[in-house]
């Protein structure tokens, strides 16, 4: 599975898609820290960084997945001794996709955004919130990607209208049990975020895992 | 290998493609499949590769290594063909030798150095035979392998697919060209209305037949049953003559309608018709070849 995970990663980089993302991801991040983050409110900004993103961690996911032709898929699949393992190495070279970028994004700040160096805890913690929004992202890719979407219309409707109805249902009462997007978002910017990272990092990775479950399901008859 | 009351649809509100199909694929077995546009004939493939699993029944027995070439291979891939052999046989784990040995056997060494989107169709269904090569394959699946091919290359194909079967190897082929009319033991598989009719391997004595010397199976025998599933009746418009040319199980025999009459079909004359088609002197070739391919007598008339 890692050499076809290193073959679909090969073929996302000379394909140039992966720069439609990056691109993405560094305009976000140009706008995020074009003004410096005063001290303190490191945490703040990073919770930000980790639910903007999503949208960029889903666009890479996805474009990544649609790279291969769907003539390609059955021959990975077969080169790799089975439709699990070809699905696999698509999730996996996506998430390999995604942690970069968000590598990139909690790095970058911290060679300029930040006023001040923050606590290594508090890097830790962004890095921990950019994880949960890359699960969440790399889900929503998948499931807007080809096999599972056919019209590419369709599909970017779905990425982007689910990505905001995400965004939107985490506004309400009930936003706690899905992706927890604006809690986490404000528990940082209230400095309260570690009583509330339990919960939500429960809560993101169980919908993140729903999503993957329903892909990899309906992949099944979606070669 | 074995599909036991296989049945597949799409989705759950779609059509049935295939209904109840048994089919055993012992090793060592050429299988050509054919069929019209549109009769399942991918989707048995499919089925068999397994890309999809049964909606209802199973496939047990599949061989660890399968090999699958597409009917249009995918150039649209940022890869040289080398490169992109170099990553399959890596995905394989195959010797680092393999794809440049089949390379030169197809006579495709001068495509290795071309991007995959410059190759012409016939040197993109090259690179998709070699991939499918890499291991070597316990079950080969081709999916319309001869569209394209240069003579060299369409020459050297039933040898290679010889030599898998050789070594107990499974090779299924879906060959609307019915290129493998004329393999030496190779059963034939029409996908039609939503059934698999298997026909097996020609007897030597059927390989060849005489004019007039048709051989007759006799009632009970697996052509008697072909005809009773419905096989197409036979438009001959002069049955002293002989079926002629192409006399293999695919494209139909006189025999065909003796075992009809003996199955109690009435006679044959009455599901007849002779339809006459005119055609370019340069296709007539490959009309006659894809109406053998989806079970029709075609016989020349100059």
């Amino acid at each position: 599975m890692t050499r076809l995970t290193r073959f679909k990663l090969s073929a996302y980089a000379r394909s140039h898609r992966l720069f439609q993302p990056a691109i993405g991801l560094l305009l976000m991040l140009g706008v995020f820290y074009s003004t410096l983050t005063p001290p303190g409110k490191e945490l703040s900004a990073y919770a930000d960084s980790a639910g903007l993103l999503i949208v960029v961690f889903a666009w890479a996911a996805r474009s990544l997945l649609d790279t291969e032709p769907a003539a390609q898929r059955l021959v990975s699949m077969t080169a790799a001794d089975g439709p699990g393992r070809e699905i696999g190495a698509g999730l996996l070279a996506a998430f390999t996709v995604n942690l970069m970028f968000a590598a990139i994004a909690v790095v970058t700040p911290l060679l300029h955004g930040f006023a001040a160096t923050p606590a290594p805890g508090d890097v830790a913690r962004g890095a921990v919130l950019h994880l949960l929004g890359l699960s969440a992202g790399t889900a929503l890719g998948a499931l807007t990607s080809h096999p599972i979407m056919q019209s590419p219309a369709a599909s970017m409707l779905t990425l982007f209208g689910g990505y905001v109805a995400l965004l939107l249902v985490s506004l309400t009462p009930v936003g706690r049990f899905t992706v927890p997007v604006m809690p986490w978002m404000r528990a940082a910017n209230d400095g309260a975020l570690d009583t509330v990272l339990l919960p939500v990092t429960a809560a993101a990775l169980f919908w993140s895992a729903a999503g993957l479950a329903a892909y990899v399901r309906l992949r099944r008859t979606r070669p | 290998m074995r599909l036991s009351q296989v049945s597949f649809r799409y989705s759950r509100r779609g059509p049935w493609i295939l209904e109840d199909v048994e089919l055993a694929l012992r090793p060592g077995s050429v299988v050509e499949v054919t069929g019209r546009n549109g009769a399942g004939k991918s989707t048995l493939l499919r089925l068999l590769a397994g890309f999809v699993p049964p909606t209802r029944g199973s496939v047990s027995g599949r061989p660890r290594v399968v090999g699958y070439a597409p009917d249009v291979f995918p150039t649209g891939q940022p890869f040289t063909v080398s490169a992109y052999l170099a990553h399959m046989t890596r995905v394989r784990g195959a010797s680092p030798a393999a794809a440049g040995d089949l390379a030169r056997r197809l006579n495709a060494v001068h495509l290795l150095d071309l991007p995959l989107g410059d190759l012409s169709k016939g040197s993109a269904q090259k690179v998709g035979l070699i991939q499918s090569l890499l291991g070597p394959p316990d079950l080969l699946i081709l999916d319309e392998p001869f569209a394209g091919l240069d003579e060299q290359t369409r020459a050297e194909l039933p040898a290679v697919i010889g030599e898998i079967a050789a070594r107990g190897g499974i090779v299924v082929v879906s060959d609307h060209q019915n290129q493998l009319r004329e393999f030496p033991g190779a059963d034939h598989c029409l996908v039609a209305d939503r059934a698999v009719t298997v026909h097996p391997a020609a007897r030597p004595a059927e390989q060849d037949p005489g004019p007039g010397s048709e051989p007759d199976p006799g009632p009970g025998s697996e052509r008697d049953t072909e005809w009773v599933l419905g096989r197409p009746a036979e438009p001959d418009p002069d049955p002293g003559s002989g079926s002629g040319s192409g006399a293999g199980l695919g494209s139909g025999s006189g025999s065909e309608r003796d075992a009809g009459r003996a199955a109690g079909q009435g006679p044959a004359t009455d599901r007849r018709a002779v339809i006459e088609v005119l055609v370019d002197p340069d296709e007539a070739d490959e009309v006659e070849q894809k109406l053998r391919a989806d079970g029709y007598t075609a016989r020349r008339i100059l």
